[in-house]
């Protein structure tokens, strides 16, 4: 089990020692039952550290911005950024280092386990407690969770609260670290593509009326699009404005510019920023789940991703964030491609 | 006029109401949204807080305000696009969205008045239910000089007396509904006004959570522009549009040409909801960003909700819904913030 005590004291040297420039973590928040990210500069401060079930966040968001306020600064402070990742955050980690978005020695990678179950779905578990309030949730010595309520302990067994995400989840432990906090797990591999079975198992017409109804809920208030840490893109496709705009840019240019998607949050636009999106994520996304967690309004991202995820397993043998060397999907061909227009 | 009506016999008046377009909350899987109701059984008041308030009625995300197009003779022709409501009543409204109400008249209305607006405005009558018990756990109504059974900006409140409702009416649009069903009413009595004074007096005990001292916040604030301290607050921040899109007072806007055809010219002036959020909010053409990092657009919702407004309208900008609260993806708290903004420096 990881030991948060353990947990405390490696980030405390961390910080004491002067390695790193901050650590970003997770600690309590003040709106109810969610961990909050938490960003510690002082050794003292590590004691607001937590580490739960609930501690679902992808902190690897937090990198695309450490870049850019980084690269505003005159002279930057060059230590890197100590980094709390569980197995799935940490291929994003390896993404952004695919991808040359991130160098290796800016960020201190510290790995943690979570355990035999993984994270909670939050959703799941405010429906399981029916209204009681959660005191403290912890990971179980099996494959459960111990929740305390104001009425005592109880275990959850993980199926019934477990985050869906993880029992697909291809990367129980992380791949990549510079310290390891528990033990890897002994979980048997899942089916990875469960939740797309029904999905899959439509008709176009069927499929093409579950997603109008989907997208049309949308208010695109872009929550998935800046939780996730693959959409660093200085300049997004959907924003009426953006920074290539200039004070040398002439009004005719400006005139120019290709609007791709409208800001009305209506169907037509709707479906043109998530396939963009889900596109943008081929070959990229690790499945945190992130987009599906934050959306105000339960829009089931997760599939479109999860199905490209498949797609190229399938097609191309490839598993995202698992080798930051390799080159990335969308960005190589072998020769032996049986399609001619790749060559 | 004070009424009470009997739960069984609600079903009777809304049915008697079928001259209205009706809204109300209506549950998709785990989460209440006003809706279009088109059968009067679907209605049904045992919402908690609805993801987006009703002001998405009154104030829709996105209007056409007019249509041009040029003719083979390439005269521009410009239609202007007014809404042809039809009167509607919204149910269920929580009476912090209702008081959120007059301060977005206070915005479309003033100097100029917006007629877009003022068109949906007119025509809708707000019936509101009080909260017996808070909707939200981040309910904060008493903080911003509201409450859970707030008359403000409300045709009728509602409250839930076990088997009947007491209905009281607030203005002449509030009338005219219960004089559409006047046999359903019944006069309230000793005890009915008794038990309705007890409930709200409880229900102001249910609300836990606060800020600690609001008076001094704006004047404090008003230091705090250049302060480090929204550097520190936005840390978290992930830059999304959950806080203002969910806001029931929240009413930026932007206007854009959605064009249909460039030759020949056929097009769209189209009003949309706007976020201060967003990094290209109020982005000059020149290139120049206002408010070009996450800590000066926190401080823009910060600032114009407890500061701007104030010096404008002396009301406070927020009813205490607590949507920004629940909602946010990473719990940036906005009674915490202004609570650090109480004690900052001190």
């Amino acid at each position: 089990m990881v030991n948060l005590e353990e947990l405390k004291e490696n980030a405390k040297e961390l910080l004491k020692q002067e390695k790193v420039k901050y650590i970003i973590g997770y600690k309590r928040g003040t709106n109810g039952l969610m961990p909050v990210p938490a960003f510690i500069k002082k050794p003292e401060d590590v004691e607001n550290l937590i580490w739960d079930p609930l501690c679902i966040y992808n902190l690897t968001r937090f990198l695309v911005d450490e870049k850019r306020k980084k690269a505003k600064q005159k002279n930057p402070d060059e230590r890197p950024v100590g980094l709390i990742v569980k197995g799935c955050d940490s291929r994003a980690v390896n993404v952004l280092l695919q991808e040359k978005f991130i160098n290796r020695e800016d960020i201190y990678i510290i790995g943690i386990s979570c355990e035999n179950t993984g994270v909670v779905d939050e959703k799941k578990l405010v429906k399981k407690l029916k209204g009681k309030k959660v005191k403290k949730i912890e990971f179980g010595k099996k494959n459960g969770f111990i929740v305390s309520t104001e009425d005592g302990q109880v275990e959850v067994p993980s199926s019934e609260i477990l985050a869906e995400r993880c029992q697909e989840c291809i990367a129980h432990f992380p791949v990549v670290y510079d310290v390891l906090l528990g033990e890897k797990p002994k979980r048997k591999p899942d089916n990875p593509f469960k939740s797309l079975e029904k999905m899959e198992s439509l008709s176009r017409e069927e499929r093409w009326t579950f997603w109008k109804e989907q997208l049309d809920k949308c208010i695109r208030c872009y929550a998935c699009r800046s939780t996730c840490p693959m959409c660093y893109c200085d300049e997004c496709v959907v924003d009426t404005i953006n920074f290539a705009v200039t004070a040398d840019t002439t009004a005719e240019e400006k005139a120019q510019k290709i609007k791709w998607v409208e800001k009305s949050p209506v169907l037509s636009e709707n479906f043109v920023y998530h396939f963009i999106r889900a596109i943008h994520l081929a070959g990229r996304c690790i499945d945190c789940g992130e987009c599906e967690r934050v959306c105000p309004l339960d829009i089931p991202l997760r599939f479109l991703n999860k199905k490209l995820e498949k797609e190229a397993k399938e097609l191309f043998g490839y598993d995202v964030g698992f080798d930051p060397d390799r080159p990335s999907l969308v960005s190589c061909f072998k020769e032996e491609d049986p399609e001619d227009f790749i060559r | 006029m004070k009424k009470i009506l009997r739960k069984k016999s609600f079903l009777q008046w809304v049915k008697r109401l079928e001259s209205y377009k009706i809204y109300a909350p209506m549950k998709d899987d785990d989460f209440w949204n006003f809706a279009l109701i088109n059968n009067p059984k679907d209605l049904n008041l045992n919402h908690s807080n609805t993801v987006l308030s009703p002001k998405k009625i009154i104030f829709p995300q996105r209007e056409v305000i007019l249509e041009f197009s040029t003719s083979n003779d390439s005269e521009l022709e410009v239609k202007e696009i007014l809404p042809e409501e039809k009167a509607s009543i919204i149910f269920g409204v929580r009476p912090c969205d209702a008081r959120a109400i007059p301060l977005m008249d206070k915005v479309f209305g003033g100097d100029f008045t917006d007629p877009y607006y003022w068109k949906r405005r007119d025509k809708t009558i707000l019936v509101g239910l009080s909260c017996n018990t808070p909707p939200s756990s981040n309910c904060f109504c008493l903080s911003v000089e509201g409450s859970p059974h707030s008359k403000e900006g409300l045709d009728i409140l509602m409250t839930d007396l076990g088997d009947k409702y007491y209905v009281e009416s607030l203005t002449k649009k509030g009338d005219q509904l219960i004089n559409l069903a006047k046999n359903l009413f019944e006069e309230p009595n000793a005890k009915d006004n008794k038990d309705l004074e007890n409930i709200h007096k409880d229900s102001e005990k249910k609300i836990k959570r606060q800020i600690q001292d609001i008076k001094n916040i704006p004047a404090k604030l008003k230091e705090m522009f250049e302060s480090p301290f929204w550097d520190e607050e936005s840390l978290s921040c992930l830059r999304c549009g959950i806080c203002t899109y969910l806001c029931p007072t929240c009413h930026c806007f932007d206007i854009n040409d959605e064009i249909i055809s460039s030759s020949p010219l056929k097009g769209k002036r189209v009003r949309t909801w706007d976020n201060c959020q967003f990094p290209d909010f109020t982005m000059h053409s020149s290139g120049h960003n206002p408010r070009s990092d996450r800590a000066s657009r926190l401080r823009q919702r910060i600032l114009h909700k407890f500061q701007y407004f104030i010096e404008q309208y002396q009301n406070y900008q927020c009813t205490g819904c607590g949507r920004c609260i629940s909602k946010c993806p990473v719990g940036i708290d906005i009674i915490e913030v202004l609570n650090k903004v109480e004690n900052y420096g001190t």
